[in-house]
């Protein structure tokens, strides 16, 4: 089901993509200065590099190619997609473990986005950005580079735990993360003495909380760093500390099953001695003996 | 010849057979309560007429309504199917939720034995519905139907088995079973359902409902019928694993012994229309019209293409002596375990009882593996399980003997298929495959619809995936993943236990969705044949055997060449004259003790062969009355046709029902006009190769022996033919005897 989900989006990104290509405009009266600057002035936070990565590159074919396709404007805003890049997975690697991509990154993530948007937005820009720089070689780098991050970002379904209109952590992911750090300090707290004591003094904060999070699983609002936290907190508490419900009730479970799979057997025996069996009579057909006997009905009435 | 057998010939009003205690224990029972099918046309002056009458149009409307019936037959079988599954799916669903809330809930407090008793109780009322339906109302809905319906296609006229009643029956009596939690499957019924289906379409009347459509009226007859049958089958195989080309292959190797080259292509028109009807509502019932991804009711989801190496082809044939193996062990005590059942549990309420506890103690066996069992697995909130149960695992796990309990048995099937290496461990598979082997044995022959295909492809995937987990103890480059080789396992059991081979390896073929695996399946498939035939007989064999059904194979058993028609014929033979008199008739026909179908026709003096006529059609007649004198007296008196026949088909009263007084006994009745004027006839030195083959190609029903000068000297009817077989002992003749 989830490929299928998976496999039909991919269809209609590409069929989105296909369309959005065939479809020109003529409204192309804006110089690249002023474009440039429409795009600077939307992007606040991050200010605009001393070198520019592009045009920093040695190689001969580089300086050849160089000015013939690839405007000012569209290297200005190549420059912020590696600066937001580079930005964005440094922050994706340093919360690999324990798990905050979503918590952490999420800022990265849309000033990352935004400046694509951008990148694949301009394509009546007298550079033709999207063009230059999306498609126009085999590889499709950037496009490559963003969809890997945008896979990551849809696999941890952060949209969950993020509200990304309004650029915040949604309240309920706050109140979980709180609640797990209360059972986290209850299990620190006691740790350094016997481990029932801790299983008795914090099963009421671990119960509430995984409580709480059935709840979330069952209305879908969970995103991986919701995922990864519980895990651990339930794998310190069953594991770590051993706190988990010992078997109780084994003899009536071991009696009642020794009596169901009793049953049969007296019912076998049962119907074994008492049941009575109907005798049955063997049939002689008839069937020629010899060629003397052989007469037929008509034969006996002629 | 060796005697210790007996054919016990049928008696009317009895519905299981019941046998004489006798010390020869080895004996195969046979049990014969049938009539037979009218597979010859008989070409009677009524047939002539309605054949000049009709037009060329006539023939053409014909041939398009024998597609259109096809058509209706694929589209009703799937519909059918797609009603199993959702009704399967939502009680199994309710059950499941249930069960787990209340383990859940115990798990902790240490009352897990209300939760067993609790699942017991559940699985035995849904049981019970079933068996109480199948044992009581309609006992030839029991089991997978396969048998009874290679029968009826052989020619055997098994009682009821393809009515109306029988197919409610059946289909309610499969949705009881399978939510009962028993090990079985839905598949197999679904090719009973498919026949009865065709059956009542075909007719285009419902004689249990006293519904008559007045269509389809020139199919009434037996020779129609049988080939719509053959589609429905079809159809049925088709809807359940998806299989449209493995549905016409499956009725064209297992279950229709006649078959000509145009009823390939209508039958395959029926099954794609089965497969894609059902299809097409799971989609709607799944919110995704259109999505059409559900072609059967088993999918085995998609393997890659890629077989990896020349030595898994290789490798996978060792899976074919293990699966041959483990077929036959379970076709023995299956076997043993029927016989038991016939002799001593035969009345319906100890059936019912049986069944009962048979569900009881399938859902204590599922219990108690779930509760001893550690392996666990970590939950996965992206692809989770339906019904994760997590009863004595770390938080955040789930046992993952649960869930194989807790799913319905495809999708564990598809599971050990698909699952990634290391989802399962060895220890749980082990087990599993040891009890799921017995439970299904168990199962299969109780008083309950159900079939057979599933358990087995469910034990064969188990053990083939453990192998599959063991295999890298070699540390050799070589080996596939895990869910390949239970795919090899499950192909192997269920060849093993059903002994089919061209159809099951192209029905599994198109459930894989993979021509890649064809040569794999295949040659798993027939050395598990192979082996397996050395040992013991497909199951659906042993299930003929066992119900005394007078089977006319394909071939006369070796070595009976030396036997003439003289040795094998009935006789003396109870024949007419062309103008008999009335009270004669009667009188032969109400005799009990004879109990004859098939009549010659003779000349007097001397007494010459002029043709045969059947029961059905004096029967007929002398509902009528068409007596000489009558017709004499009443000359506006319409004439008889063969619609008359045809209304009275395919239940034609019994004589007893009959009335005639004292003085139309005197009466004299014409029998020319009626009877068939050229039945086939042998001589008597014929041998029974020869006559066998007579029987099998052109599907007759009765055989005259005449001497040289045309005078009937005797009469081979199949149950003369099916008396023999060969044995341990050589050529052994089985005894008719009579409750």
């Amino acid at each position: 089901m989830q490929l299928c989900k998976t496999s039909a989006f991919a269809v209609l990104t590409v069929v989105t993509l296909c369309l959005s290509t065939t479809v020109d405009s003529d409204i192309d009266n804006v110089s690249d200065e002023e474009d440039a600057s429409r795009y600077l002035s939307g992007l606040s936070p991050v200010l605009l590099p001393a070198v520019d990565p592009l045009s920093s590159s040695h190689t001969l074919s580089a300086v050849v190619a160089q000015d013939l396709e690839i405007n000012q404007t569209c290297r200005n805003l190549a420059t912020i997609f590696h600066d937001r890049y580079i930005a964005y997975a440094d922050c994706l690697v340093k919360s690999a473990r324990p798990v905050g991509v979503c918590l952490n990154c999420f800022e990265g993530y849309a000033l990352l986005s935004e400046i694509y948007a951008n990148i694949s937005n301009d394509k009546d820009g007298p550079g033709n950005c999207r063009d230059s720089l999306l498609r126009s070689d085999r590889l499709m780098l950037i496009y490559l580079l963003y969809g890997n991050l945008q896979n990551i970002w849809r696999n941890s379904a952060c949209e969950h735990c993020v509200n990304t209109e309004q650029q915040a952590v949604k309240n309920q992911t706050l109140y979980f993360m709180n609640e797990r750090n209360q059972s986290i300090s209850c299990f620190d707290q006691y740790k350094q003495e016997n481990h029932s004591d801790l299983c008795v003094k914090c099963k009421s904060k671990y119960e509430s909380l995984n409580v709480l999070y059935g709840g979330m699983e069952k209305n879908g609002s969970l995103c991986i760093d919701i995922e990864d936290a519980m895990n651990v907190t339930r794998r310190l508490w069953s594991k770590n500390y051993n706190c988990i419900a010992p078997r109780e009730g084994m003899i009536p479970v071991i009696a009642v099953s020794c009596f169901m799979l009793f049953l049969p057997i007296i019912f076998y025996l049962s119907s074994y001695l008492h049941s009575e069996q109907k005798k049955l009579k063997l049939i002689h057909p008839k069937r020629a003996k010899s060629n003397n006997s052989l007469m037929n009905i008509q034969d006996k009435f002629s | 010849t060796h005697q210790c057998k007996y054919v016990i010939s049928w008696s009317i009003g009895i519905t299981k057979p019941t046998y004489r205690n006798t010390k020869c224990s080895q004996c195969d029972w046979i049990f014969a309560l049938y009539t037979f099918l009218d597979y010859d046309n008989s070409e009677n002056q009524l047939f002539l007429e309605e054949e000049r009458r009709m037009s060329y149009l006539g023939f053409r409307c014909l041939e398009i309504s024998r597609w259109v019936v096809c058509g209706l037959i694929g589209f009703l079988t799937g519909l059918i199917a797609c009603f199993i599954d959702i009704m399967v799916e939502q009680l199994t669903g309710l059950k499941y939720y249930v069960v787990k809330e209340n383990i859940e809930k115990f798990t902790a407090g240490g009352g897990l034995s209300i939760s067993l008793i609790l699942w017991a109780v559940l699985n035995s009322a849904f049981v019970m519905v079933g068996a109480i339906i199948v044992a009581f109302f309609e006992p030839i809905a029991g089991g997978s139907g396969i048998p009874q319906i290679k029968c009826y296609l052989n020619g055997v006229k098994i009682p009821r088995v393809v009515r109306l009643k029988t197919l409610l029956v059946k289909v309610a009596g499969v949705i009881c079973s399978v939510a009962g939690g028993l090990v079985v499957g839905k598949e197999g019924p679904m090719i009973h359902s498919g026949a009865v289906v065709a059956a009542g379409v075909s007719q285009g009347r419902s004689t249990s409902l006293k519904r008559d459509f007045k269509i389809f009226e020139y199919f009434r007859r037996d020779t129609e019928k049988r080939d719509f049958v053959s589609a429905g089958a079809a159809a049925g195989v088709s809807a359940a694993f998806g299989a449209p080309v493995g549905g016409v292959l499956f009725s064209l190797e297992e279950a229709a012994s006649y078959w000509n080259q145009m009823l390939t292509w209508r039958i395959f028109f029926a099954s794609m229309i089965s497969t894609f009807t059902l299809n097409f509502f799971l989609s709607v019932y799944n919110k995704n019209p259109g999505e059409l991804s559900n072609p059967g009711l088993i999918n085995f989801g998609s393997f890659d293409r890629n077989v990896r190496s020349f030595v898994f082809v290789l490798t996978c044939e060792c899976g074919g002596p293990p699966g041959g193996l483990l077929g036959a062990l379970f076709n023995a005590l299956n076997y043993w375990l029927t016989i038991f059942r016939i002799r001593y549990i035969h009345r319906p309420c100890l059936q019912v009882m049986e069944a009962m506890l048979v569900a009881a103690v399938t859902a204590t066996v599922s219990f108690i593996m779930i509760y001893f069992s550690n392996a666990c697995q970590p939950l996965d909130v992206v692809q989770g399980e339906d019904y994760p149960l997590q009863l004595y695992c770390d938080d955040g796990e789930y046992n993952s003997m649960a869930t194989t309990f807790f799913n319905r048995p495809e999708k564990s099937v598809q599971n050990l298929f698909h699952n990634p290496p290391g989802s399962y461990h060895p220890l749980t598979l082990g087990v599993f495959t040891i009890t799921y082997f017995f439970l299904a044995c168990w199962t299969y022959g109780l008083a309950v619809s159900a079939g057979v295909f599933i358990p087995s492809l469910l034990i064969g995937a188990a053990w083939g995936r453990l192998i599959g987990i063991m295999l890298p103890v070699f540390p050799l480059q070589i080996w596939a993943d895990p869910g390949k080789y239970a795919l090899i396992g499950a192909a192997a059991q269920l060849g093993g236990i059903v002994r089919m081979t061209l159809s099951l390896t192209v029905i599994l073929i198109e459930a894989t969705g993979n021509v890649t695996y064809g040569l794999p399946l295949m040659l798993v498939l027939m050395t598990a044949k192979i082996v397996g035939d050395y040992f013991e007989e497909g199951l659906y064999d042993i299930h003929i055997k066992l119900q005394s059904v007078p089977f006319v194979h394909s071939e006369a058993p070796p070595t009976s060449h030396w036997l003439t028609a003289r040795e094998v014929m009935s006789s003396p033979v109870t024949s007419f004259n062309r103008v008999e008199r009335v009270g004669t008739i009667v009188d032969l026909l109400s005799n009990t003790s004879t109990n004859h179908n098939g009549f010659p026709v003779v000349v007097s003096n001397p007494a010459k062969l002029c043709g045969l006529i059947l029961r059905s059609q004096l029967i007929v007649l002398l509902k009528h009355k068409v007596f000489v004198e009558l017709a004499r007296s009443k000359l506006t008196r319409r004439k008889l046709q063969l619609k008359d026949f045809r209304d009275a088909y395919p239940r034609f009263p019994p004589i007893q029902s009959i009335h005639v007084s004292q003085d139309e006994r005197e009466c004299m009745m014409d029998l020319t006009e009626f009877m068939n004027p050229t039945p086939y006839t042998v001589p008597q030195e014929t041998s029974l190769p020869r006559v066998y083959k007579l029987f099998r190609a052109l599907g007759l029903r009765h055989l005259v022996v005449v001497d040289d000068s045309n005078r009937v000297v005797g009469l081979v009817t199949r149950k003369d033919l099916a008396r023999y077989h060969l044995g341990k002992h050589g050529l052994e003749e089985l005894q008719l005897a009579q409750t």
